[in-house]
Formats: structure tokens, sequence, C-alpha cells
């Protein structure tokens, strides 16, 4: 049985309490020391100010910007510095503590992610990419079912309208790769559906055109259709993997996590993408780490990732997977 | 002059488009057809060792396992046309689905080692069958609206090409069938 939100309060209070005491004091001095460098860069900044504006070289307003900019850029140079260890020592403390009250069999390595080669595979985003990164990578199996997910950040350069270079996002959030539980040949990619619901027929016809995708399949279901455009290179193969009861419990899922939501079904694995703006296992250094409240968001993301297994149900193999 | 080329040309690829989508479309029934068949053939196989292994516990149905005899060695040995075969298939369903049904009658028989293996194939038969009928009933849709909306409509007439049949199945006999959650019972 897994454990539950009761069963994690109990444990929070009975074991990690103790040790969390030591990192909630870090956490304090990492913000007091912040709040003084904060103090202390803004007065060497005013100083910096009213000096470069008596000179003639700058203008009062290229002033601000010279003085803003460097005690900001020195700001987050201590702000990274301070929290390094911080965010280092919670993912010990907290993120793997959770992981392995959730399933001790499963392997986290904060540092690790899901390769290049297996984001690839999963052809999930065709886009080119120029930066890769990943961390909080965990391994095992769940209910007899291999898994691995990670936090995956995935980006590319662009240039603006200015001509200046930035980084853009591909795809940001989490990924998980699991055995699925039939065996199949074909490729299935379930995409969040923006054309048709933005375009309407024109939307579906624009769909059905895009060779880099591959066949259009149009699926049984009213509300899976409207959510998700699916591309495959088998019709008849994509259907035995999307059963009627895999795009239920697939529209009650996206439903429940209401994120977009990737999903690809290659060499008899599933790949599913979830897109979150912001990392997913990262502290947050303005909440005190001895309310139970903030640690019991890591703990329903994490119970909501490691219940993927029993939510699609990959645990109920047919015979062909037995 | 050249107005008149202008509009004949267009005409001429209008009609050149519509031909080829109607082609395309008949040729895909045809495509997925032949998976359908294939799958369904991986069932007729499997049914003569189904029918042996079940016939020495279920004495009350023996009706019932020499109609499904009957109609698999029908499907196999008549060149059957596609009318003819989704017809044939829905009896077999039906038949194989009260024979899943009258299962729960024989205790022995469910705690038979190759009975379970033979339900476990079939189960997994059935969803590939479920997939192959989702699939061919997708593409004959497609190939009659085809056929009958404006202005491809006119083509099809021209190409002599007919409405196709579905391949569904009654909605108790479709729940009767799904021998997976029978077995999961």
């Amino acid at each position: 049985m897994k454990p539950r939100l009761a069963s994690l309060l109990d444990y929070y209070y009975e074991s990690m309490y103790p040790t969390l005491q030591a990192l909630e004091e870090k956490r304090l001095t990492i913000l007091s020391s912040l709040k003084k460098a904060a103090l202390m860069l803004v007065f060497l900044g005013t100083v910096l100010f009213f000096v470069l504006s008596r000179t003639n070289v700058f203008t009062p307003l290229h002033a601000f910007l010279l003085s803003a900019m460097s005690g900001f850029l020195i700001f987050m140079f201590i702000y990274r510095h301070e929290r390094a260890g911080y965010d280092s020592l919670f993912k010990d403390l907290v993120i793997e503590k959770m992981i392995h009250f959730l399933d001790p069999s499963l392997i986290y390595t904060k540092m690790d992610s899901i390769d290049e080669r297996e984001y690839e595979r999963s052809e999930l985003f065709s886009e080119a990419y120029d930066r890769f990164s990943g961390k909080d990578l965990v391994c095992g199996e769940i209910e007899g079912v291999k898994v691995r997910f990670c936090d995956l950040h995935v980006e590319k350069k662009v240039r603006t309208k200015n001509g200046k270079e930035e980084w853009s996002d591909i795809f940001s959030g989490l990924f998980f790769v699991a055995d699925f539980n039939k065996t199949f040949h074909a490729k299935v990619v379930v995409l969040p559906d923006v054309a048709e619901r933005s375009l309407g027929i024109l939307g579906t016809w624009l769909q059905g055109v895009n060779p880099s995708r591959g066949e259009l399949i149009k699926l049984d279901h009213v509300a899976f259709e409207k959510l998700f455009v699916v591309y495959g290179d088998d019709q008849i193969e994509s259907r035995y993997i999307l059963s009627h009861a895999l795009m239920e419990r697939i529209v009650a899922f996206h439903q429940k996590i209401d994120k977009p939501l990737y999903l690809s079904f290659v060499d008899s694995k599933l790949f599913l993408a979830l897109h979150y703006t912001k990392p997913l296992f990262e502290p947050i250094l303005t909440r005190s780490l001895l309310e139970f409240e903030s640690i019991k968001a890591y703990f329903e993301l994490l119970t909501m990732i490691t219940n993927i297994v029993t939510e699609f149900k990959l645990n109920e193999k047919l015979w062909s997977k037995r | 002059m050249e107005t008149f080329l202008v509009v004949a040309g267009l005409i001429f690829l209008l009609v050149v488009f519509m031909y080829n989508t109607l082609i395309s479309k008949k040729n895909q029934v045809d495509t997925i057809y032949a998976g359908l068949d294939a799958v369904l053939k991986k069932r007729h196989d499997l049914l003569p060792n189904l029918v042996a292994s079940v016939q020495e516990y279920m004495v009350h149905e023996s009706i019932t396992l020499e109609k499904i005899t009957e109609l698999r060695i029908k499907a196999m040995t008549h060149s059957l046309d596609s009318r003819e075969t989704i017809a044939l298939e829905k009896q077999l369903s039906s038949m194989l689905g009260n024979l899943m049904v009258a299962v729960e009658n024989y205790p022995t028989l469910k705690a038979n080692e190759n009975f379970l293996h033979l339900q476990a194939t079939l189960s997994e038969v059935e969803e590939q069958i479920s997939a192959a009928r989702r699939a061919y009933n997708q593409s004959v849709n497609d190939y009659n609206n085809a056929i009958e909306m404006f202005p491809t409509n006119f083509m099809a007439g021209l190409m002599h090409l007919e409405r196709k049949e579905v391949f569904s199945i009654p909605k108790q006999e479709r729940s009767s069938v799904d021998v997976k959650n029978l077995f999961q019972k």
C-alpha cells in the first residue's frame, strides 16, 4: 500500500524534523546574509551612482543603470554562492528522504538526469536544441514497472528583433519514462492540440499535412480528440496502444494535473513530459522548513509522479509482456 | 483565351485532386482491412486450441462450441468479401462472448494452466482486433464522407464508388467479448 499524507505527517515529525532544524538554521543564516548583502549593495550602488554622475563621462541615467546593474550582478553572485550548498543539503535531507519514504527501492541522484539520447528517442519535441540540462533523477521499479524521471530543461538560442541572442525554452518540467504494458513496434506521439483549438477545421487540415510527425491518427474518443493531436506510423497499432481505457485515463490525468501534457510510445516504452514553469525539487528560501505545508507540496508532486504507473495501469501487463 | 486556359487548368487540377483523394481513401480502407484480416486470422488460429481445452469440461456448452468451430471453418475456407467477413466475425465474437460467460460456471476449467494461457492470449488478440476494428471504421467513415460530400460525390459517382459498411458490434455484445475484463473479475 502506498504511503499516505497522514503517515508522511508522522514521518515528518519523527524522522525528518530533528535534521530539518539544522537546515532551517542554515536557511535563516543565508536569509540574514542576503539581507545584509542587499543593504550593503544598495549603499555601495548609491555611492557609485553619485561618484559616476559627478564625472563628465556618464549622464545621470547611465550612471544609475550602471550602478544598479553592478549591484544586481554582485547580489546574484552572492545569492547563487550562498544557496548552492543549501540546495544540495535540502535535496539530501528532504527530497531523497521523501522519495525513499514513498518507495524505498527508488534510487535518487540529485545531479544526474535522463540522457539526451533518451530525450531524442521520445520524439516528443522535434525542435533542434542548443542546451540540455537536467537534475533530480529517480530510477527504479514501481509495482514491477521500470521507471525513470527527472526535472529537465531543454533550450534553444534565438535571435530577437534587436539582434540579441536569447535562450528560449523548448521544454521545462517533468520528464518521465516507463515500460509500457503492451509490446508494440509502431511510434505514437500525443501532443497538446493547439492548432485545432485555435484554428478549427483549418487547424485539423494543417495537422494532417505535417510531414515531420508522421500520419495523423484520428481517434474515436471525443474528449481525448479535443485535448490532443496524435501522430503515428501505424493506424492499427496506434489504436492498440491508445485503447479507449487508456485515453480515458489520459483525459482524467490531464484534467487533474492541468498542465501541458506530452506523451509518446516508442519501443514498448511510455515517455511523458509535463510542462512546469518552475524547477520541481528546488527549495523555496523564503519558506520555513519547520512548517509541514512547505514539505507537503513536494510530497504531493512526488506522489503524483509515482502514481502515473497505477493511474495509467502500466502494471497490468498483457500476455506478451508477462 | 488566356482566362479560359487558366480556368480549364484549375478545373483539371481540382479533378485530379478529387480523384487522388478518393483513390487514397479507398486504398486506406483496403490496407487497414488487410490488417484487420490478419488479426482476425490470429483469432481463428487460436480457436481450435481453445475449443479443445474447454470441451472436456464444458459438457453443457457443446452447441456453442460446435457453432464456434463451424464459423471458424467458414471464415477460413470460404473466400468472403468484407461485408460477409464482418457479419461472420460479429457472430463469432458473440459466440465467444457467450462461451466466456459460461466459463464462470466451471471452476476446474478456470484453474487449468493451459486454459489460463489461452485466455490471456485471446485477451490480447481481442485487444488487437478491437484496435484494427477502430482503425477500419475510421477509414471507412473518412471514405464514406468523401464519396457523399460535395464536390467529391460527383467524382465518386463517375468512379462508381459505393459506401462501405463499418465493423460495428452491438453494445451488449461488445461488452461480452471484452475477454480481458471478464477474466479480471
